[in-house]
């Protein structure tokens, strides 16, 4: 089994050696025509949403205001995620690329690139890319001569997992709490400082640079009619060969994933069961797995692909604990304003914390019903999947887990 | 003062002081033009900033779910025992500020740790100690 490359390449570390070849082609094109084009490539953002990014450039494109904005959303946090990273360290021009097309083809003249304050490695390494870019001409007041101007700020999180999403991490942009704002007005009609503003994950950015650089047909040509192209994939927990692998959408089921690519479970051990897209989505049993890897598979067997993060989980561990462990997560990083998502979380954490063995139908039930208050209740993607895992291992090893009334 | 540079302002005290004193909050809300209460609220909202003065090392271990299965727990267990403090405390000489965290973006090379702003993967009980006892 091999990787489709369409997204990882080497990058020299020069920008002299970097041929800004996407970006050339961009502006040579009029912002219509690059959106015509990222639409009909069928990309969708990889943040974990799977928003359809060519319709989100053509809405902002029809915005009419004094200013626009692009964000590159850099705050990958999602337990399980580290593509991101991976790009931003590995490929920053490819990126930086993605954020110009991306400014280009919505008529935004200022940009921000939002990374997570925990990514001091990317941080620095992008910092340089700025100034190397800055120098080159390839930012600021003439983009490579083509009188489009633009120019981009690096913002340096600070902690705070909430900001990945688009409405908090704008909040954070100006300054405030990362909480999350009420939609709509979306960020495409009023969202950096009130102005029309499309937020893009990073690999989503860098994918429409390649895209732009090879163009819709050969994305078309990859993937499925529903998920076109390819994705990187993170693959982590107790896997022999952990990493970042991309993988052409519909050619590789998730148990290929996991056994080829990660080449099987650490030590032999059973599996217990995949999260298919970071903690937020539900788990899949040994049973679940042969599927190909799409949106449209993972959303029939019950979960999502959600970041592209794929956590292996073998057999042998405590359950509960793990529950836990993601309770606790969802716990402290909820925002707070949402009052399902604050004390829901909350009140799921204690009670699995007292559990001891005795997890009943009837505290099941509860989880199970605050999952879904919070689900309906929350306003940000935080909190309605907040209970995504712990719901689905109950409900999945809920023979093992419930100690029944009776006993 | 551009609001968009808000929190580089914050990340500057937090990186000179170690944490963000009083008087510097006194100083960023007048700059900003926004009452102080904010300016804390602000920094109380992110866990990279500080009210309370932080060891000069920090001591960040994720125990996130792909790190926390490839036993995190006893990686965390050992520097409480070494250090002496629990989450969120700092050691007595002023040296550490232990702080067990989510997801560092490291999960395919867990278990993870920072000190400061150096990342340590594939970390073992001994590597741990050896790296806690370098730090001076």
């Amino acid at each position: 089994m091999q990787e489709t490359l369409f997204l990882k390449h080497r990058e020299s570390e020069n920008i002299k050696d970097y041929p800004f070849s996407a970006l050339k082609k961009a502006l040579a094109m009029e912002p219509a025509g690059v959106v015509a084009e990222i639409k009909k490539s069928g990309l969708k953002g990889r943040g974990g949403a799977g928003f359809p990014t060519g319709v989100k450039w053509e809405l902002a494109l029809q915005e009419e205001a004094d200013q626009k904005y692009v964000i590159c959303n850099g705050d990958e946090g999602e337990p399980g995620t580290f593509k991101d990273r991976y790009l931003l360290e590995g490929t920053p021009f490819k990126v930086l690329e993605g954020i110009i097309i991306a400014a280009y083809a919505c008529g935004a003249e200022q940009g921000y690139i939002y990374i997570r304050g925990e990514y001091d490695g990317p941080i620095r390494i992008f910092k340089k890319v700025l100034e190397s870019a800055r120098e080159k001409g390839i930012i600021g007041p003439n983009v490579m001569g083509s009188g489009f101007s633009f120019d981009l700020y690096l913002v340096k999180g600070a902690g705070a997992y909430v900001c990945g999403d688009e409405t908090s991490l704008i909040n954070s942009i100006e300054g405030k709490r990362g909480k999350s704002r009420i939609k709509p007005p979306y960020p495409i009609t009023k969202g950096l400082f009130d102005r029309p503003t499309i937020v893009n994950n990073v690999e989503t950015l860098a994918a429409a640079a390649e895209i732009i650089n090879q163009g819709a047909e050969r994305y078309l040509s990859l993937g499925t009619e529903d998920s076109r192209g390819t994705k990187l994939v993170c693959l982590s927990g107790d896997v022999c060969n952990p990493g970042v692998y991309e993988v052409e959408f519909g050619q590789v089921t998730l148990q290929e994933i996991i056994y080829d690519l990660g080449k099987g479970i650490k030590n032999n051990r059973p599996l217990k069961f995949v999260v298919p897209g970071g903690i937020s989505t539900q788990v899949l049993t040994e049973q679940e797995i042969d599927i190909p890897y799409t949106y449209e598979d993972i959303a029939e067997a019950g979960s999502g692909l959600g970041s592209g993060a794929v956590v292996v989980v073998a057999d042998g561990h405590d359950l509960v604990d793990l529950m836990l462990n993601v309770s606790r997560f969802f716990m402290d990083e909820t925002c707070g304003t949402c009052f399902p998502c604050r004390e829901g979380n909350r009140q799921v954490y204690h009670m699995l914390k007292k559990v001891n063995g005795n997890l009943n139908e009837e505290k099941s039930r509860i989880i199970a019903d605050i999952g879904k208050t919070i689900h309906l209740a929350a306003r940000c993607g935080l909190g309605q999947t907040s209970l995504n895992f712990i719901n689905s291992v109950l409900k999945k090893f809920e023979n093992e887990l419930i100690v029944r009334g009776d006993s | 003062m551009e609001y968009a540079s808000f929190l580089e302002r914050m990340h500057t005290v937090q990186d000179t002081y170690g944490y963000i004193p009083e008087n510097e909050i006194d100083k960023i809300a007048k700059e900003f033009n926004i009452p102080r209460a904010k300016v804390y609220g602000t920094i109380r909202f992110y866990s990279m900033f500080y009210t309370e003065p932080t060891g000069k090392y920090i001591i960040r271990v994720c125990d996130s779910l792909s790190c926390h299965i490839n036993q995190s727990k006893e990686i965390v267990q050992i520097i409480k025992d070494y250090l002496g403090v629990e989450h969120g405390q700092t050691t007595a000489d002023k040296k550490f500020t232990l702080e067990i965290v989510e997801c560092l973006g490291y999960c395919g090379e867990g278990p993870v740790m920072m000190v400061n702003e150096h990342v340590y993967t594939r970390v073992s009980g001994n590597m741990v100690l050896d790296i806690l006892k370098n730090c001076v």
